[in-house]
């Protein structure tokens, strides 16, 4: 798919694309915003139409048989982990380096977290990062007093650094850590920022400007 | 995003639970998978169920939807819209696949009258409802109502709804759109009086 989705919206959202028509429109729809919200709106109408058909209880045991699918995947994620914590053990690592790492993770779902927690509880705006081209979609949520930002990065395969603009400078803010595609850090601050910018090292991949 | 239509991009009000979940759901929060599968999972197994008449193929369609997109944390963005409406989307569009994979092609009348059902119909799941649906379609133009019908019910491809009814495929694909939002526009109003 070259251009923008129109009646294809529909016809994805009624199943009636192919395998691969239907791979075209997802993929395009993860790199443009737009077209995403007119797929939504498609989904939400046949969502509604699907929601007064007959309906029926779902299984008892399909959601033990989903998690249990998940979970023997997750089991699979961490093996490199323990393989980690067994060289620990061995003693082939300096202790602290693996505190360090232990207290990043630790921290890393602390913030998330709170993000979540902060975004379901409060008012906020949203202001979405110019530049990301083929590099995903970036989008900070934050108060309207500046007391919390949270950056959310999506189809990232490493990390990025997240930066405040102002003043002709950059203060570096934190590191929006990737995982599984989805980067975010969760930044609780104490003033309002104008701009701020996604880096590479020392590069500008995106920017944000938020308005109050 | 229709539902967040009424509010500009810079004013938005603290979200709902659906769109914490939904925020939640697309950080990758495994906990927001599993209040997600409790909050839909009747809607999602009827979904699947109701295209492929059959308890079994629907919970494989369900797990293998679910899981499929569990393991694709960019499937989901909540600039795409409600997370219930993507969740049913992405099941029926398994089932519809599953369906087409198995070459079945009979309509969903013909297939509840050879199979007995499977589960008790819950209470909100009256005749009314597809009665409803079935007299907003009537309502449509018939030159929207058919593809519509074919696309929905049938499960054809537009190219397929196109050779069928030989029409231009630019003319059928712009017809079932539109007759997608005028179905839903003619049900919403109706669906939000019973709730009130």
């Amino acid at each position: 798919m070259t251009g923008h989705i129109s009646d294809e919206a529909a016809l994805y959202a009624l199943g009636s694309l192919s395998d691969e028509e239907r791979a075209a429109v997802e993929a395009h729809v993860q790199a443009c915003s737009s077209c995403a919200a007119l797929l939504g709106a498609a989904e939400q109408d046949v969502a509604f139409v699907a929601s007064m058909e007959p309906q029926h209880d779902a299984p008892p045991l399909l959601a033990g048989r989903i998690a249990r699918t998940l979970d023997r995947r997750s089991t699979r994620q961490w093996q490199p982990f323990a393989a980690l914590a067994a060289a620990f053990v061995i003693g082939l690592l300096p202790s602290a380096y693996f505190w360090q790492q232990n207290q990043s993770l630790h921290s890393a779902m602390s913030a998330q977290t709170a993000a979540i927690q902060r975004v379901a509880s409060t008012p906020h705006r949203m202001a979405h990062f110019r530049g990301m081209n083929d590099r995903g979609s970036a989008s900070v949520m934050y108060a309207p007093d500046g007391s919390w930002y949270v950056v959310l990065v999506r189809d990232v395969s490493k990390s990025l650094e997240v930066a405040w603009m102002h003043d002709g400078e950059k203060t570096m803010l934190g590191t929006a850590q990737a995982h599984d595609g989805v980067a975010m850090l969760y930044l609780p601050r104490s003033h309002r920022m104008d701009q701020l910018a996604l880096m590479d090292g020392a590069r500008t991949v995106a920017v944000a400007d938020l308005s109050y | 995003m229709r539902r967040r239509a009424a509010f500009s991009e810079h004013d938005m009000p603290a979200p709902s639970d659906d769109e914490a979940l939904a925020i939640a759901f697309a950080a990758h929060d495994r906990t927001a998978f599993d209040r997600a599968y409790r909050a839909y999972a009747g809607l999602l197994y009827s979904a699947a169920y109701n295209v492929l008449g059959n308890g079994q193929e629907a919970q494989d369609c369900v797990h293998d939807a679910l899981v499929r997109i569990w393991r694709s944390p960019q499937a989901y963005s909540p600039a795409r819209g409600t997370l219930r409406s993507f969740l049913v989307v992405c099941v029926r569009n398994e089932a519809i696949s599953r369906r087409r994979r198995h070459g079945r092609r009979m309509q969903m009348e013909e297939r509840l009258a050879a199979q007995p059902p499977e589960h008790d119909q819950l209470p909100d799941s009256d005749p009314i409802e597809r009665d409803r649906v079935r007299s907003a379609l009537a309502g449509l133009p018939v030159e929207q109502r058919v593809p519509l019908e074919l696309a929905y019910y049938q499960d054809k491809t537009h190219r397929e709804i196109a050779s069928e009814l030989r029409q231009p495929l630019g003319t059928v694909k712009s017809r079932i759109a539109l007759g997608l939002r005028k179905l839903a526009q003619a049900l919403q109003p109706a669906a939000q009086a019973d709730r009130r």
